[in-house]
């Protein structure tokens, strides 16, 4: 028997297909987001039960998270991702107790309790200063892609001071800054710096480490750096983290699956 | 077998309504179906889901119809009062006199809402330079201007000092508009110092006796233009049975509250509740009507909780709400992601404290305005919500923010500290515009995860 779990982030869908007793991951992918959004999330479904040889009816339960949760009707339920990416990284992580998630629209904060459920959670999903969605426009801006961002910003001596709370007008403060000759790397490692900066306020005063670092935007060099200094704690980039959401979404399957059967 | 209560449409509604008037349903005077509201341009109504009792048809009918009733106390004879920035002190004032009326202009802030912005309050507000940068409270600026909605009131009263930036702007555009105003101050309140008489406040509050009669003078000075506006002395007398008559509104909320906030099963939902609560502030221009609709409701949920039935499932998480929300179908999403009303600070609890009946009339009335919460410090409101929390047994807190509005810029973060401190419940602070569809997806998230939060620590 098999669960899924299914993350439909902003810019990605990422599946995870999970072996209901032993906690296997039997395979796991991702897609780039679109407008039909069910229909990219069935597809991928398909190919990875195709991979490891499953037919769709022998998926007992599939749990879907993330931003267009709502939208994979095909889905048994949904959950939060603050919830489902809790409990992607306890799994991987069993002693992190504080996560940091910057996906491409929005940005969390949450925090765990010794038993490893959420305790309190913070979220930034109205200004896109604290999202991935800062570094795909400074990299449209610059003109590299946006995977060569972090190697660019390694190479800064002295990262821009991007004064703005606002991404429209940071732009504009880019724009600025390469005219009077700021060296791309600078201005890189400055909004690296400012997205850091906009998760340390939703941090607040007090944070328990360990801290995990995950979501699309951890894959990107530089930023865990960026994100210990602002927050004055080691951070540390959970496994796979572009998959936690889809992990913890496929485990809850399993144990909604589980408590199922047992009634 | 009553049939199990539930929320249904507006659509629901026209069949509903069409069956209870059949089965001899007795309706006051403004009664009748709710989609003839709809007809008036209240267009948010087709996206709310409603109460199915005849108490709940009630408290909307009398809710929306308050305009009708100010226009008919004018053409009465009556005196209208419009008490702005005062929640509950001079419209029990107001009421004490019988050729005065009294309501809450401030309350045209639900206007763009209850009218999914098809209303041209806000282009007025911005041609008068108060735009979206401040609270959607600036909606009354334009229905004074634009005239479409309450008749002017014959005397205007506003408290002043320790009230919100945003309102007192508002208010000073007006009055520069040339409407004139009655100003009256209330401090900020403060603790008294070692050394200073103090005062015990409704609210469990205290305050300096010096701030206690500062503001029983300010309010005489209100009292002594009630009397030239009613033509007749406010007496002593004739005030303690105003507060009298205020209190038995006070009591039967509170009983409410008790009651909704509580139950094994919910028996009233958010939106039906929060509407009630509101009744507090200024009796929705009617306070003999008020009682009444109060009592109905009152009588639904005894019964409803006699039954066993309830309006959402056994397994409701008791939310505890801060602030009212500038889109009434926030509260409708509170109940959709699986949450319950279980507690209330919609930022005048201090009207649905008992004003006391043992001290003299204006010393009683100037206790109950300096309990104001927003006239005190944050940690004093987070301490009577978290008081409050654990009164009622609430098991997440939401603490909802007006955009632009000034007063609450700080406090979310005060009262959600102090909540997870002294209680442990999970929290979370969401933003709700005057039509929130597009940040729907975004409320969803926040108050679904709040709920699985909350749900998570039950079962552990």
């Amino acid at each position: 028997m098999i669960c899924a779990g299914i993350d439909a982030g902003s810019r990605a869908i990422k599946i995870v297909l999970m072996n209901a007793k032993t906690h296997e991951v039997l395979a796991s992918g991702h897609t780039d987001q679109g407008v039909t959004q069910a229909a990219l999330a069935q597809r991928l479904l398909e190919q990875l039960l195709e991979q490891v040889g499953r037919r769709r009816d022998q998926v007992a339960r599939i749990v879907a998270t993330g931003y267009g949760r709502n939208l994979l009707d095909f889905a048994d339920t949904t959950i939060t991702e603050i919830t489902c990416h809790a409990r992607g990284v306890r799994h991987l992580v069993p002693e992190a107790m504080t996560i940091v998630e910057i996906g491409g629209q929005d940005s969390k904060l949450i925090r765990l309790n010794p038993q490893g459920a959420v305790r309190d959670f913070a979220m930034n999903d109205r200004c896109a200063a604290g999202t991935g969605r800062f570094l795909e426009v400074v990299a449209d801006r610059l003109s590299v892609e946006l995977g060569a961002l972090g190697e660019l910003a390694r190479r800064s001596q002295s990262p821009a001071v991007i004064s703005s709370m606002c991404v429209v007008f940071a732009e504009t403060e880019i724009v600025g800054l390469l005219a009077s000759g700021t060296a791309p790397e600078d201005i890189v490692a400055g909004v690296q710096k400012a997205i850091a900066a906009r998760v340390a306020v939703m941090a607040g005063r007090s944070l328990d480490p360990p801290i995990l670092f995950t979501g699309g935007v951890a894959l990107i060099p530089g930023m865990v750096e960026a994100l210990q200094s602002a927050l004055g704690h080691p951070v540390a980039v959970a496994p796979q983290p572009l998959m936690t959401g889809a992990l913890g979404a496929a485990l809850l399957a399993c144990r909604r699956e589980g408590a199922a059967r047992t009634h | 077998m009553t049939e199990p209560p539930r929320q249904i449409t507006l659509d629901e509604w026209d069949a509903r309504h069409e069956a209870l008037r059949a089965g001899g349903l007795q309706e006051p005077f403004y009664g009748g179906p709710l989609r003839r509201h709809v007809a008036d341009g209240d267009f948010r109504l087709l996206r709310l889901r409603f109460d199915d009792s005849a108490a709940a048809l009630r408290l909307w009918n009398f809710l929306l119809t308050e305009e009708d009733r100010l226009h008919a106390a004018r053409a009465a004879g009556k005196k209208i009062v419009g008490a702005m920035k005062d929640l509950g002190t001079v419209p029990v004032m107001a009421y004490s006199l019988p050729n005065l009326v009294a309501f809450y202009p401030d309350g045209a802030w639900w206007i763009p809402c209850v009218m999914e912005l098809s209303a041209p309050v806000f282009r007025a507000a911005d041609s008068l330079g108060v735009d979206e940068s401040f609270c959607p409270v600036r909606a009354m600026l334009g229905a004074f201007v634009t005239g479409g909605h309450f008749p002017f009131p014959d005397l205007l009263t506003c408290s002043v000092g320790a009230t919100c930036d945003d309102f007192s702007a508002v208010a000073q555009r007006l009055n520069g508009l040339g409407y004139p105003i009655l100003w009256w101050e209330i401090p900020a309140r403060r603790r008294p110092d070692a050394d200073e008489d103090a005062i015990e406040l409704p609210g469990g509050f205290r305050a300096p006796a010096a701030q206690v009669a500062y503001v029983k003078a300010e309010l005489e000075r209100v009292r002594e233009s009630l009397d030239t506006l009613a033509g007749e002395r406010l007496d002593e007398t004739a005030l303690a049975a105003g507060i009298r008559t205020a209190n038995c509104v006070r009591r039967l909320l509170a009983e409410l509250r008790s009651l909704v906030f509580t139950a094994a099963l919910c028996p009233l939902p958010a939106l039906e509740m929060l509407i009630a609560e509101m009744l507090a502030i200024h009796f929705c221009s009617d306070r003999e009507e008020t009682i009444a609709v109060l009592r109905d409701l009152l009588h639904e949920v005894k019964g409803r909780i006699e039954r066993g039935q309830g309006v959402l499932n056994g397994d409701a998480v008791r939310v505890f709400w801060v602030n009212p929300v500038a889109d009434l179908r926030a509260m409708n999403l509170l109940e959709e992601c699986g949450g319950r009303i279980g507690g209330t600070d919609y930022l005048f609890c201090h009207a649905l404290d008992e004003i006391p009946e043992n001290l003299p009339p204006m010393e009683a009335l100037a206790r109950t305005a300096l309990a104001d919460p927003m006239v005190g410090p944050a940690s004093d409101r987070a301490g009577r919500i978290c008081r409050e929390i654990r009164r009622f047994g609430a098991e997440a807190l939401v603490v909802s923010r007006i955009p632009g509005a000034s007063h609450c810029a700080t406090e979310g973060d005060v009262i959600r500290e102090m909540a997870q401190s002294q209680t442990e419940i999970p929290t979370v602070e969401i933003e709700v515009p005057p039509v929130c569809d597009s940040l729907q997806a975004t409320l969803r998230t926040r108050l679904e995860a709040l709920i699985e939060t909350a749900r998570e620590r039950r079962n552990r």
